[in-house]
Formats: C-alpha cells, sequence, structure tokens
C-alpha cells in the first residue's frame, strides 16, 4: 500500500471551520461553547473533545497591511512521536495509516502523554463510571482511522471545499506541496513545508504561510533522547526482568513442589 | 483438589508461558488500538438538499431507527461534490438538537410566554389573523390611482426556496393578497 497523508495547505483555507464540525460530528463529540475572548477564533486551543481548531492569526505584512493567517490545527501524527515515547502503558501507537492513535483500555489517564506533547495536541478527557466514580482517558485526533480502514478519508478532509485539507499519495502530494510552495513564495516570502525530519517527518504535513515560530509551533521538534532510551530499551527491558523474576518464582516454586513431591509420595505429608 | 505431578507441573508451565508472554510483551509494537466500532457500518444514506443557504448542497444521511447517526456532502452531488461548510455540517443536529422545537408554538399579544398549540389552532389563528389586517389595512386607491396593496403585512422567503416557489409565493402574496413589502432572508 502506498502511504498516504493528510496535508493542509494553510494559504487555502478560508476559515470556515467545517472540519471542525465535521470532526466533532463524526466523532460524536460534545460541543465546547467558550467565551468570547476578543478574537474571531472558536476556541482558544484543542482540547480532548476539540480534536482540530482553526487557529486565526493576525499580523501585520511589510508594508502596513494586516494579514490574516489561518490554520487547521490538529494532531501531526509524528513518525516519532512524542505521546507514544512518554506513555507508560504502551496505550500510543502507530497505525499502518501512520495515525497515532490511543488504545482507551491501555490508557490509564496518567498525562505523561499531554504533558510531553510539543504541539499541545493530546489532551485528558474526564469520564463518569457508573459507580460515579471519575476518571480519565487521553483523547485527540485519529485521524478518522477507523474511515481509512473502510477505504474512506477523514472526515475533516471530506468537507474541506477549498481542498485546502487533501488526503493522498504521499508521493504525489508532496510533489504538489513543492509546486505549491513555489507559487505563492512571492506573496508569503517565509512559506514553508512543515515536516519536521527531527520526528521522522509527520503524517500531516502543513505548508505554512510564514515561520513556524508564527503559528507557534516549534521550529525543529525532536523527541529528547533520554524518553527514546526510556522508552524502547528501559522500560522493555524492566519489563523483562519483572517477567524473568516473575518466571524465576515460579520456576522454583515448581521445582519445590517437585521435589516435595518425591518426599511425600513415601511419607504421607500434608500437600501446601 | 489432587493434582497428579504430571497434571501439575502442565499446568505450571501453562501459566510461566502465560506470564511470560504477557509480561515480556511480545507483542507490543505489534499491537494496535482497537478503532473503534465503524458506526455508520450497517446504514444505508438517504440523500437530501441542505436547507440553509441557496445554494443547495446536497447532504448524506445515515439514520438508524429514530436517530441520525452521521451526516456528511454528497460526494455524488454536482453542487458541493461532498463537501459542506460549517453550518451544512451541523445540519444533522436540526433533528437531533434538544433545542429543536417540534410543536407550533404561540405567544400572544403582550404575553413574554410561549405556548404550544395545535396545527389546526395556529393555522387557523395565521389565516384569521391575515384576513383582519388586509381588510382593515387595504388601501383600493391613491391619488386617483388603483393600487390594492396593504402595507401592514410583509412576506419574509427563505434562500432554499427555488425559482418555482418563489414564483408561487409572490402569485400569493403579491398578486393575490396585496403585499408590496416581500424580502428574502439573505438581503437582511
Amino acid at each position: 500500500m502506498a502511504d498516504y497523508i493528510k496535508f493542509v495547505d494553510v494559504t487555502k483555507c478560508d476559515g470556515c471551520r467545517a472540519c471542525m464540525v465535521a470532526c466533532k460530528n463524526w466523532n460524536d463529540l460534545p460541543a465546547e461553547p467558550e467565551e468570547f475572548t476578543g478574537s474571531i477564533q472558536s476556541h482558544n486551543t484543542l482540547t480532548a473533545n476539540t480534536w482540530n481548531v482553526i487557529t486565526y492569526d493576525e499580523q501585520v505584512t511589510a508594508n502596513g497591511n494586516f494579514e490574516w493567517l489561518f490554520r487547521h490545527k490538529s494532531c501531526h501524527h509524528c513518525g516519532e512521536a512524542f505521546c507514544e515515547k512518554a506513555c507508560p502503558e504502551t496505550a500510543i501507537s502507530h497505525t499502518k495509516f501512520g495515525s497515532v492513535v490511543v488504545d482507551a483500555d491501555k490508557c490509564v489517564g496518567c498525562g505523561y502523554c499531554v504533558n510531553n506533547c510539543q504541539f499541545g495536541v493530546i489532551q485528558l478527557a474526564t469520564y463518569v463510571d457508573k459507580k460515579g466514580k471519575e476518571y480519565r482517558k487521553a483523547q485527540k485526533c485519529d485521524l478518522c482511522t477507523g474511515r481509512l480502514e473502510e477505504g474512506l478519508r477523514p472526515a475533516c478532509v471530506t468537507s474541506c471545499h477549498t481542498n485546502c485539507l487533501v488526503y493522498d499519495d504521499k508521493d504525489k502530494v508532496l510533489a504538489e506541496a513543492e509546486k505549491r510552495l513555489a507559487k505563492i513564495k512571492e506573496r508569503f516570502p517565509n512559506a514553508n513545508i512543515y515536516n519536521p525530519s527531527g520526528i521522522k517527518g509527520t503524517t500531516t504535513v502543513y505548508l505554512l504561510a510564514d515561520k513556524p515560530t508564527v503559528y507557534g509551533l516549534p521550529e525543529d521538534p525532536k523527541v529528547a533522547l533520554s524518553q527514546i532510551v526510556w522508552k524502547d530499551y528501559a522500560q522493555p527491558l524492566g519489563k523483562m526482568m519483572l517477567g524473568a523474576t516473575t518466571m524465576a518464582v515460579i520456576g522454583a516454586a515448581i521445582s519445590t513442589a517437585i521435589n516435595k513431591g518425591k518426599g511425600e509420595h513415601e511419607g504421607g505429608q500434608d500437600h501446601e | 483438589m489432587d493434582f497428579t505431578r504430571r497434571q501439575f507441573l502442565k499446568l505450571s508451565g501453562a501459566v510461566a508461558a502465560t506470564i511470560a508472554v504477557v509480561e515480556l510483551g511480545f507483542d507490543d509494537k505489534k499491537a494496535r488500538a482497537k478503532s473503534k466500532d465503524f458506526k455508520i457500518a450497517e446504514l444505508k444514506p438517504t440523500s437530501t438538499i441542505c436547507p440553509y443557504c441557496s445554494v443547495g448542497c446536497g447532504i448524506l444521511v445515515y439514520s438508524k431507527d429514530n436517530d441520525v447517526i452521521y451526516s456528511e456532502g454528497d460526494p455524488d452531488h454536482p453542487i458541493n461534490e461532498g463537501t459542506l461548510c460549517s453550518k451544512g455540517t451541523t445540519v444533522r443536529q436540526v433533528y437531533t438538537s434538544e433545542k429543536r422545537i417540534t410543536k407550533p408554538m404561540y405567544r400572544a399579544p403582550g404575553s413574554n410566554k410561549w405556548k404550544e398549540v395545535d396545527w389546526d389552532w395556529a393555522l387557523d389563528k395565521v389565516a384569521q389573523n391575515i384576513k383582519e389586517t388586509r381588510d382593515r389595512t387595504f388601501v383600493h386607491k391613491e391619488n386617483g390611482v388603483i393600487v390594492n396593496r396593504t402595507d401592514a403585512i410583509a412576506y419574509l422567503g427563505g434562500a432554499a426556496l427555488d425559482n418555482e416557489e418563489c414564483h408561487l409565493l409572490h402569485k400569493l402574496f403579491r398578486a393575490g393578497l396585496g403585499l408590496t413589502y416581500i424580502e428574502h432572508q439573505a438581503r437582511i
């Protein structure tokens, strides 16, 4: 299967917010009305029940005009994901589509992923169980993995009427992105393709109209080495040692029992 | 409970093996998060037209029993080709919203409360009021010219009306009742 990616050309976005509603509609997420804070942006940032939001950044251009920069802010689905590396329960994993998904059954709501995501994407949602006890689960965009499995595009992409959001063959999309970048350079001299190599690329690639920092994105995100060591080496080793210990204990128990058994046959002692 | 030595060994071996697999996490890397049930798998979409603006986008509505499960732009519709705006995307809530009004509501003159009424009563009331108002305010002649109009009633149309509906409404309200204030929602 060819690699597919979601591509966001922010210069085509007209800020209609259909992607936000489509996401809520498909994923059955509750509305989260927020107070007016002086900006037309509907939500301050992503939350556990708002998996994508259009950010509206207004800035003054070189010739004194105002310019409004829209960005469909959502999970980047990093090739090397901060959240996945931070998760102590292995609840976060990559699918064959390159999407990073949270397994709600495994998630214990510790929030390590929330603290580690450099993009501020993943968040904890609070639920109440039948006994009235509160519990938390990490929630974020899953690139509509359920739809991808059925051969459909993500809900946000289907709703987009300006083709700002595209879900298509990676090579094709990236080649078109380069062409588009060359085309818009005159109007947006700082335009760039945001697909950070420090995190082994992302499954949601952006064509930004200005520097990443203008949109509040890290210039060159990178998963800390300590985190990689912890997740990929220390944790499996720890689990292995725990497994080895368990097996040693059980093995010892078995051999003891066997040895005991030998004596018991004749002696008729109590089994214990 | 009596175990033979063989049984005991078998059991212990099985337990150890299970624990080994679980604890060592052999399948950790391959473990895939269970994706949610595909909610529209068994459902047949019904096509409809967006009720909001005059563009008239096509929408597919996925319903189950007495509930709307999902709605999205109709990819086969020539106008929107599967896309929708933020308002059209919310069309599911026209049906599912708790705020939806399902009965005609009446607020009497001077009252600050709405009350539920029957359709028959509401339609009669509208007809009576139109008749009474028109009769009271009808102008036959003005400055020697026959005008046959009333300025006391206004009509407000919607963007989803098509040409033929607009034609019929004009016939009824302008030619039939003599209204001059005929407006359209999109112009206000």
